[in-house]
């Protein structure tokens, strides 16, 4: 072909389907295209054509309406338009057309593109919506092409810088130490014939030697660490990051099938990876005042925005906020504690929604109970009071803003002793009511926070007991789970919000991430399963069965797509300095991204109808 | 040139020209002013040269794609790298790209400018800025078989300019450039200084010119020449 024309071949190179042709076809397709201009406002399809054509917009706009004018969709550049070419491609199945934008289409003819079809198969595929495969493809796609994917794609073999330093735990502490001194390391690893049986770390030889009066000539058993959280060295640089900023551990040994392989220091991180979450939790450890809580929390806007740039998705970048998160809590309710004195009785600080899902961004607002021990005293409560309400505004302070429901454990009715709590659920789960499934997002995603007194396992039993019995409650939140509609039109267009501040554009929070929660907890709950995450609680339930694992890996693909484009489209508004919402225009997405994301609305439906079925929904909707 | 004038005189050079190309060429009629433009068929041409004097410099390459009516027809797209005589100035290899390598895999002009001819034949020929092609095709006509080239041609810049005229909306010379222009009505923008692009963008912003001015009425194809 003319080598000219590679404009256009590339402009449909990057479009779907049409990324899926070869490229000897895609080379000879500019060739069997017609161009017309469409000056805005005009009919569309525009009526004189000499045969029936497909339409792919190059530039411009435009939109589909019903009969009663409502918008149905907004299609833009890269967009396949509705067309009279049947079998599967879309048709405007009686809508009206208009060009919003002058427009410049490329036209294919029907006839080119069942020859297409008939050809080839992946890009027939497109057509017959075999939407899982495209979704993973484009998850994948999107996480590898980030910048920076440093700590995305590398394994943890790969960032081990030396080999492994290791001593017998019987040596001296002295020699431990001359050993580190000699090899120039942080941390020694202890073994027994060739097992991993403890580690010290310089940090070890302070605390627990020096500043405790252990005499050197001691063995280094006495002061090793034994019970050691480790990786094997195929996890990725980025997963061994969140598992040390939930640990708070600087250092974590690597495994492979032959033992130790070496040690994985936070500093081997940081050569690949500035923005951590490891050093925030850090820094919150040692904060002694609000103003310095607060002014660590400012951070976490760079924290999310480094990580998007780094590739992650949005599991990952739920992860390390929510870690963050979890320690301002601890952080707070220590100093409320220096403040007020020892708790009258043990209690249990609580998160609900995002937190206890590990599912927060930067800002999400916050959702907290607290759950005290039975045996305190009415007078006691007092000192409850104070301590929820110190750390109710310190959170606020750290920018997460008071929970709209008032759902705080300030809140009298959220500051409950066990056995009022175990009547609360009792009630939910036996006589389900809206108020309590407005609280369900909130109450059967429950994490303990803080709670040395492992409280909040006797909680957590009673609730698996009454629940296992009842089947009604899920029932309910089966209808509950189905409010939240991701905003698609009957063929595979966006829905989009007409007029006021967010013309033309659509909650990607409430209308593709909510429902896919609310999903999951369905699934979890009706198999029994204690996951909160929701990965994890798609994951348990593909294996448990409560949906197929097709579905299961559908939906978490699904999510963490739709997750990653809202996490992306809030690192945006964050690094332009903008308050971060959820307000997503489909013009901001690449033609391809458009694509995927009506896939991932297109398979929540379906999940959605299939559940509807199974609990008769609309019966208690 | 007078309009009406160009089919008188294309039956008196049919007549005084031998055999070649050009009378080929001129065996077609030129479509009627009085026409529907979107009844006529067209050829949007650009030129890439070594310079901008006809008489001296040489074109370099010849790019094309033909219009029916208001619709770009890409199977007609063609590209045509011209052998050269002697080296290409430097400073105009670096507008358009074409060394004196990518020159030598071309062909010569009396086998590329038949083949634009025959495309040609019986169509108007669009261009920005159409003087300059009009000047190297009619010298290369010249050269080649003894006679200018006869030509019905409608130049974007020209419509382009009145219509900013008759609007009164000021304006200056860059913004009746090629580009300039296909950023105002929203047409994509390909890499400059390739004659098949360009000859796409001129294609492209006729289609865009005649869609603003057609009002639903027709227009003729006289309003745009």
């Amino acid at each position: 072909m003319d080598v000219e024309l590679i404009e256009i071949r590339e402009f449909l190179a990057g479009n779907a389907p049409f990324d899926r042709l070869p490229d000897e076809v895609l080379d000879r397709l500019p060739q069997r295209l017609t161009v017309r201009y469409l000056r805005r406002g005009t009919p569309f399809p525009p009526g004189d054509d000499d045969r029936p054509y497909l339409y792919i917009l190059r530039r411009g706009a435009v939109e589909l309406r019903d009969a009663d004018g409502n918008l149905i969709s907004k299609l833009a550049e890269g967009d396949l338009c509705p067309s009279p070419c049947g079998d599967g491609a879309p048709s405007m199945g009686g809508l009206r057309g208009q060009t919003t934008e002058d427009t410049l289409a490329y036209l294919l003819p029907c006839e080119e593109l069942d020859r297409l079809r008939a050809a080839h198969v992946e890009f027939a595929a497109h057509f017959d919506a075999s939407v899982s495969e495209r979704l993973r493809t484009a998850l994948d796609a999107m996480t590898h092409d980030a910048a920076g994917t440093a700590l995305m794609t590398v394994q943890v073999r790969d960032l081990l810088n030396r080999a492994l330093v290791h001593g017998g735990p019987d040596i001296s502490i002295r020699d431990a130490a001359r050993i580190m001194s000699e090899a120039r390391v942080s941390s020694l690893v202890l073994t027994e014939a060739g097992r991993l049986v403890g580690m010290i770390t310089d940090r070890d030889l302070r605390n627990r030697c020096l500043a405790a009066g252990v005499s050197p000539q001691e063995p280094v058993r006495r002061i090793m660490t034994e019970h050691l959280h480790t990786v094997r060295d195929d996890t990725l640089g980025f997963e061994a990051l969140i598992t040390m900023s939930r640990l708070n551990v600087h250092h974590l040994p690597v495994l492979d099938d032959n033992g130790v392989r070496g040690v994985l220091s936070t500093s081997d991180l940081v050569r690949v990876q500035s923005a951590n979450a490891v050093y925030l939790v850090g820094d919150i450890r040692k904060a002694r005042s609000l103003e310095t809580l607060a002014s660590i929390s400012g951070r976490l806007t760079e924290l999310q925005i480094q990580l998007v740039h780094s590739g992650a998705t949005a599991s990952q970048i739920g992860q390390a906020i929510t870690a963050v998160t979890d320690a301002i809590t601890t952080r707070l309710l220590e100093l409320a504690e220096a403040e007020l004195g020892a708790p009258p009785v043990p209690y249990c600080w609580m998160a609900g929604g995002s937190q206890a899902r590990r599912e927060q961004s930067s800002y999400s607002d916050q959702d907290n109970a607290l759950l005290i021990a039975d045996h305190l005293k009415p007078e006691d409560d007092d000192y409850f009071k104070a301590l929820a309400r110190r750390v109710n505004d310190g959170l606020d302070a750290c920018g997460y803003i008071y929970c709209p429901g008032e759902v705080m454990a300030s809140n009298d009715k959220w500051r409950q002793p066990l056995k009022i709590w175990t009547k609360y659920f009792n009630t939910w789960i036996k006589r389900p009511e809206p108020m309590a499934l407005m609280l369900s997002s909130v109450f059967f995603d429950l994490r303990p926070i803080h709670d040395p007194e492992g409280l909040f396992g006797e909680l957590a039993e009673r609730i698996h007991t009454m629940s296992k019995k009842e089947t009604i409650y899920i029932a309910y939140m089966a209808a509950n789970a189905l409010k939240h509609r991701p905003p698609i039109g009957f063929f595979r267009n966006f829905v989009l919000i007409r007029g006021g501040e967010h013309n033309q554009t659509f909650d990607i929070k409430h209308r593709g991430i909510v429902p896919i929660v609310d999903l999951a907890r369905v699934y979890a709950l009706s198999a029994g399963l204690d996951e909160i995450n929701t990965v994890e609680r798609l994951r348990a339930a593909g294996a448990a069965r409560a949906l197929s694992s097709d579905g299961a890996a559908n939906l978490v693909d699904a999510y963490e797509f739709i997750g990653t484009l809202r996490m992306r489209h809030q690192a945006e508004q964050l690094k332009r300095g903008e308050m971060a919402d959820n307000f997503l225009s489909p013009e901001e997405l690449s033609p391809l991204e458009r694509g995927h994301l009506k896939d991932a609305f297109a398979l929540i439906n379906k999940m959605q109808e299939s559940l509807g079925q199974r609990y008769q929904a609309g019966r208690f909707a | 040139m007078s309009r009406l004038l160009l089919e008188w005189r294309r039956r008196w050079r049919l007549r005084r020209l031998a055999a070649c190309p050009l009378r080929d060429y001129l065996e077609a009629p030129f479509p009627q002013p009085r026409r529907d433009y979107r009844d006529v068929e067209y050829v949007a041409v650009d030129l890439e040269t070594t310079g901008l004097n006809a008489r001296r410099d040489q074109i370099l390459s010849i790019g094309w794609v033909c219009l029916a009516g208001n619709r770009i027809r890409l199977n007609s797209a063609r590209h045509r790298l011209i052998r050269v005589r002697g080296n290409i100035p430097a400073d105009s290899a670096v507008i358009h790209q074409i060394t004196d390598d990518v020159a030598a895999s071309g062909i010569a002009l009396s086998t590329a400018l038949p083949e634009l001819l025959a495309d040609l034949a019986g169509r108007v020929l669009i261009a920005h800025h159409a003087r300059v092609e009009l000047r190297f095709l009619t010298a290369a006509c010249r050269r080649l078989w003894g006679q200018g080239l006869l030509v019905r041609a409608l130049d974007t810049q020209t419509v382009a300019r009145r219509l900013l005229e008759r609007r009164q909306i000021p304006f200056k010379g860059s913004d009746l450039r090629l580009h300039s222009l296909c950023e105002r009505y929203n047409l994509p923008r390909y890499g400059a200084h390739n004659a098949l692009s360009d000859a796409l963008s001129a294609a492209e912003l006729f289609l865009a010119q005649a869609a603003h001015r057609d009002t639903g009425h027709g227009m003729k194809l006289g309003d745009f020449l």
